[in-house]
């Protein structure tokens, strides 16, 4: 693909989110300051709750970072509503215009889903910039592991655009997918940190989940921003994470290969 | 540039039965059903020509115009495009072609249509100068250019389909499917994108395949019908030939002045009788009798004015597919 198309995919998915502009705002507050301020509470009552000082190796302070930084994470690695835009495509026909272009379908959502992740950068620059300010600067983050997280979110943006597109391709043979979609949401988010730090989880829980592609979506890129990780286990993090986006980008290609067989074009 | 040889699609469904129960059942068991869409068709479409793909709805038509597009695979026969297997979606075949859809919005919904235009441009890789001239040729021709930054969801249906029609020849294809391009739209746009299908056939000169059911975007534009009956080839001609071959008769309307009166028994050996009162008979005669009916109808009655029309090609066509068999001369 050539370097202008993919300029130009890129940003007309960014001035597309961005006409929107009522949308974004209260977009932008309701999915970031209104976590945010659900995650202060959970935090506050585990800690207060458990009485102990540390919990899966966090202080209750560290503990909050995590949960800011893997909000923030989350939203430029999930890319808001494109989750769906591969099986709203497939379902209602939209699809057919892709498939009369001569750039390969795949390539352009994830521009797409990169496209997207701009305003929601814009959104995280705007609202993470007054937490340092309101509770001062996190532990453990560095240039250098600013560095390797930036890194791990880009991985980690591809791995999620990879894990979702085959599961959004079952919509070539059934009417709905939505169910999958929640489950991989849950599994997720359960899985790969969102929903608390895996150091919660025993040591053998952690192993497997060391080899499953989950953490590398959210518990990786936090952890790595955050100084938790050395280089040589971000590192070893990094190649587990892009071997997961080879092994997906083929699982794809697969079942994109025998879906176009399938297609109907419905709606036209 | 087009050849279609004994092309055949069926698709599978699955049925089911309506109200709760019918959904409960469905969780456990689904009848399937297979459905005929298009059958063993056999074509061709040369270059510069503009064929008029015609059938009722579910007839096979968007099918048939799917399938030469690349959007599905046939079930069987072959297909060829500019020498391409359409299904097998080479780039090189998908820079030539276009297919524009009346019930489709292909454009960016919530960009400037200039933004979508711009993409296209980068997708298809037109050369700026190529894609300025032909841009201005287009916007001009449509008379669009003052609507090219207004968003696409704030054009009106016929400014959207106009800009659908650029961003559809934006890369100058040489095969164009026209799946229902004025549906939906008042009779000034329909005749202005009717005016621009003509002038773009003659300046460019590539193979068109028209879908309508405005019986006037077929007889304006194309001099060659294909009619497709329950995913069968029914009809492929002339327009004229379509006339001649299924309407065995011509309409003969007599008005009368006030004073006539008229006796429909005298009337029905002239033909078969469709309207008569005391100012209009109309008949419809068997060809070879026309002039005679004339005659006899200027010497029997005071007769104003005489029109002798052939049967509308919208009825005809109509006729074919209602019929379940052979249909009849």
């Amino acid at each position: 693909m050539r370097g202008g198309l993919l300029r130009d995919l890129l940003t007309a998915e960014i001035r597309r989110r961005m006409s929107y502009r009522a949308d974004f705002w209260i977009s932008a507050v309701s999915s970031l300051a209104v976590r945010l301020a659900v995650a202060w509470f959970i935090v506050k009552a585990v800690f207060e709750g458990s009485g102990r000082p540390v919990v899966g190796g966090y202080d209750a302070t560290q503990m909050f970072f995590y949960y800011v930084a893997v909000i923030l994470v989350g939203k430029l690695v999930q890319s808001t509503d494109l989750e769906q835009s591969v099986s709203q495509d497939i379902y209602e026909g939209g699809l057919t215009r892709y498939l009369l272009y001569p750039v390969p379908y795949g390539l352009v959502k994830y521009v797409q889903q990169l496209g997207a992740m701009g305003p929601a950068a814009v959104q995280i620059a705007v609202f993470a910039a007054w937490i340092p300010l309101a509770f001062g600067w996190p532990q453990g983050l560095t240039p250098g592991g600013v560095a390797m997280g930036i890194a791990a979110i880009a991985m980690a943006n591809l791995l999620h655009f990879l894990m979702t597109f085959p599961i959004q391709l079952v919509s070539f043979w059934a009417d709905n997918v939505w169910s999958l979609m929640v489950m991989h949401r849950f599994a997720s988010a359960l899985l790969g940190g969102m929903l608390a730090p895996l150091t919660l989880f025993s040591d053998s829980t952690r192993l497997v989940l060391e080899a499953l592609p989950f953490r590398y979506l959210f518990a990786f890129p936090v952890e790595s921003m955050l100084g938790r990780l050395s280089p040589a286990q971000w590192a070893v993090g990094m190649l587990v994470g892009l071997g997961w986006c080879g092994v997906l980008s083929i699982l794809g290609r697969a079942v994109w290969r025998r879906g176009t067989f399938q297609y109907t074009g419905v709606g036209i | 540039m087009i050849e279609v040889t004994s092309l055949s699609k069926t698709f599978t469904t699955h049925r089911k039965d309506p109200g709760l129960w019918g959904s409960v059942r469905s969780l456990f068991k689904r009848e399937k059903v297979i459905k005929r869409a298009v059958h063993e068709s056999t074509f061709q479409v040369g270059e510069g020509e503009i064929v008029g793909l015609v059938g009722a709805n579910g007839a096979g038509k968007t099918t048939l115009i799917k399938m030469l597009a690349g959007i599905i695979h046939p079930t069987s026969g072959d297909a060829r495009v500019l020498g391409f297997r359409p299904w097998e979606r080479d780039n090189k075949f998908r820079r030539q072609i276009a297919l524009i859809m009346g019930q489709k919005a292909q454009l960016w919904w919530d960009l400037p249509a200039a933004d979508s235009l711009l993409l296209l441009k980068e997708i298809y890789g037109v050369p700026d100068d190529r894609y300025r001239a032909t841009l201005d040729y287009l916007a001009r021709v449509l008379d669009v250019a003052g609507q090219l930054t207004i968003p696409v969801r704030r054009l009106s249906l016929g400014e959207r389909m106009k800009m659908e029609l650029i961003a559809a020849l934006v890369h100058g294809p040489r095969v164009v499917y026209l799946d229902e391009p004025t549906i939906g739209l008042d009779l000034t746009a329909q005749r202005a994108i009717r005016d621009f299908i003509l002038a773009y056939r003659e300046q460019n000169r590539p193979a068109m395949i028209l879908t309508s059911h405005y019986m006037e975007d077929i007889e304006r534009l194309c001099k060659r019908l294909i009619i497709l009956r329950e995913g069968e080839i029914v009809y492929d001609g002339s327009l004229a030939g379509v006339v001649e071959k299924y309407a065995d008769h011509k309409v003969v309307t007599a008005h009368l002045r006030k004073d006539g009166s008229v006796s429909r028994e005298g009337l029905e050996r002239l033909g078969q009788v469709d309207a008569c009162d005391d100012v209009t008979i109309r008949l419809r005669v068997p060809r070879g009798r026309v002039a005679e009916a004339a005659a006899e109808l200027l010497k029997r009655y005071p007769v104003a004015d005489l029109a002798i029309e052939e049967v509308e090609i919208g009825t005809i066509i109509e006729r074919i597919q209602r019929a379940k068999g052979e249909v009849k001369p």
